[in-house]
């Protein structure tokens, strides 16, 4: 599987697009800097600050759509040009195919949070808004690791639609839709959506300032809604697979 | 079966209500050049994508090194090189790195296996140009150097020599001999085109609308119908019901107004010269000639020849 993965990375040689959309974990902690300059704030909570600059619209929006076109961009090629049956030949097992795509774009999504919550501490501690603490650093990060890890997961259902399509421009659209989905149901029920789950489990604590739950965060119920969409999506593309 | 390293009993795919393979046995012996000829759409890549497990089979079965491939692909495939159709890479890699990428996925642990490989087939090792520069023959090259990277014991070539110039065609049919006489490599390979076929192939079957319509030795197919009689005589017509009702003849057929081709060879001549003069048709000529492979492929294809 170690073999496959790295094999996968091999294949992303030269594809500067997927390199250059890590520069969007940047563009929240940037825009957040903007904010506290206007508003003029120094010596802020660090958590407010990350509020907006990694755990707002990045876990929402911006992570799930770059890791959307990932997906895309991962399995377009191989599906576009009959190239999934030179991999069969060899032979390649469908689902760890499968799987080694996913794993990129967990390790995508992790170095994509890790660079947000680099360049989080970055806006706000050098332009002195918030005032550097070891604590609030390791708390930073670890939160940003957990949803790197998670919206992979919270991701499968658009990898597997990768998978079963030819084209790149539907699995897109349904990135958006996904997304912008999670917007809606967050209010209604966060256990129907995985991104929605996600951001339950990120904010069990209720650590975080300025947040309401409409509904009590139930961290297993969280997770069982992931592993429900995820155990589909594996399924969905299990049956693609052995039909190509 | 242990004979033969590709058998196939019975194979047949339907795609709809077509049928595209229809019960078809072929069978593939250790070390030979096994050519699948017929026109495009005959059916010969399903074939090959049935066995390489590329498309599920109907119903039917194949057996690879006398083991049915069902259940035993990660066993069997391994031991296959195979291109099918136009092989296509990662565009955004050379062919270098490509190969690097399946020889990775192999597992090929000869260190100059890569090297070797390229250089077979005459493309340069560690060059810069992408899989997307390549020119369609390159590309076939280039899939030909991954279907030999791991010195695979079988070698299934869907028209290998698709998109190659003449100088090209005739380094790979070298190139594919040597690996069958020097290396003693099993060999399908299929084609549309005869003359490649005849020239590169120990074993031939021919295929159309997807029913193998003869398979044998190409010695054998030589010898067996090189030969018919051409009679030009002033009535078709009546010198045909003469030699069907006088002679029995079936196999024969009219080439135009004034031409019949036997292909009973053993048919008594003079006899037959006597028996059309008697009964007032005039024979102009009568000659024994050898008939090409490309006349007795459209005569077997039902007059659609290949080309």
């Amino acid at each position: 599987m170690l073999e496959l993965i790295k094999i996968e990375f091999l294949k992303l040689r030269r594809r500067k697009l997927i390199w250059i959309m890590l520069l969007s974990a940047l563009i929240m902690p940037f825009l957040t800097m903007l904010l506290f300059k206007y508003r003029g704030q120094t010596g802020v909570d660090p958590i407010q600050f990350y509020k907006w600059s990694a755990f707002g619209y990045n876990i929402f929006i911006i992570l799930p759509v770059a890791l959307g076109i990932l997906c895309s961009m991962l399995i377009h090629e191989e599906n576009q040009h009959d190239m999934l049956r030179q991999l069969w030949i060899v032979p390649v097992s469908k689902m760890r195919f499968f799987f080694s795509k996913f794993f990129v774009v967990l390790i995508y999504s992790v170095i994509f949070m890790l660079i947000t919550a680099i360049a989080s501490a970055f806006f706000s501690i050098v332009p002195g808004y918030v005032t550097f603490e070891w604590k609030s650093i390791l708390y930073l990060l670890e939160r940003c690791l957990e949803i790197g890890v998670i919206t992979s997961f919270a991701m499968l259902p658009i990898m597997a639609i990768a998978v079963s399509k030819k084209g790149y421009i539907l699995p897109v659209c349904v990135t958006l839709v996904y997304a912008f989905c999670s917007f809606i149901l967050m209010p209604v029920n966060m256990y129907l959506h995985p991104l929605c789950s996600m951001a339950g489990i990120i904010m069990r604590n209720k650590d975080i300032p300025g947040l309401t739950f409409a509904q009590t965060i139930n961290v297993p119920l969280a997770f069982l809604c992931i592993c429900v969409w995820d155990i589909i999506a594996v399924l969905l593309a299990k049956i693609t697979l052995e039909r190509k | 079966m242990d004979d033969f390293v590709i058998e196939t009993k019975q194979l047949t795919k339907v795609y709809g209500e077509q049928t595209v393979v229809n019960s078809v046995d072929i069978h593939v012996k250790k070390g030979r050049i096994y050519g699948l000829l017929g026109r495009n759409g005959a059916g010969k890549t399903t074939i090959m994508k049935m066995i390489l497990g590329l498309t599920p089979i109907t119903s039917g079965e194949v057996f690879v090194f006398g083991k049915n491939i069902k259940g035993q692909e990660k066993r069997i495939y391994p031991r296959i090189g195979a291109i099918i159709e136009t092989p296509e890479f990662y565009p955004n890699l050379t062919g270098t790195e490509n190969l690097e990428i399946f020889a990775k996925l192999r597992g090929t642990s000869a260190p100059n296996a890569i090297k070797n490989a390229l250089e077979i087939v005459g493309l340069p090792y560690k060059d810069k140009k992408l899989f997307s520069k390549y020119s369609l023959g390159m590309k076939q090259r280039l899939g030909i150097a991954n279907a030999i990277l791991h010195d695979p014991e079988l070698l299934i070539l869907d028209e290998p020599t698709n998109g190659l110039d003449p100088i090209g065609i005739a380094e790979v049919r070298e190139f594919i001999k040597s690996l069958s006489i020097e290396q003693g490599k099993t060999i399908l390979i299929s084609s549309h085109i005869l003359s490649e076929i005849s020239l590169l192939a120990d074993d031939i079957g021919i295929i159309d609308h997807g029913v193998l319509l003869e398979e044998s030795s190409m010695e054998e197919l030589k010898k067996k119908n090189g030969k018919y009689i051409l009679l030009q005589v002033s009535d078709v017509p009546k010198a045909s019901l003469i030699l069907e009702r006088q002679f029995h003849l079936k196999d024969y057929s009219v080439h135009d107004e004034q031409t019949l081709r036997i292909y009973d060879t053993s048919l008594n001549m003079a006899e037959v010269n006597k028996a059309l003069v008697v009964q007032d048709v005039a024979v102009i000529s009568s000659q024994l000639c050898n008939n090409t492979l490309e006349e007795y492929f459209k005569k077997i294809t039902g007059g659609e020849g290949i080309a």
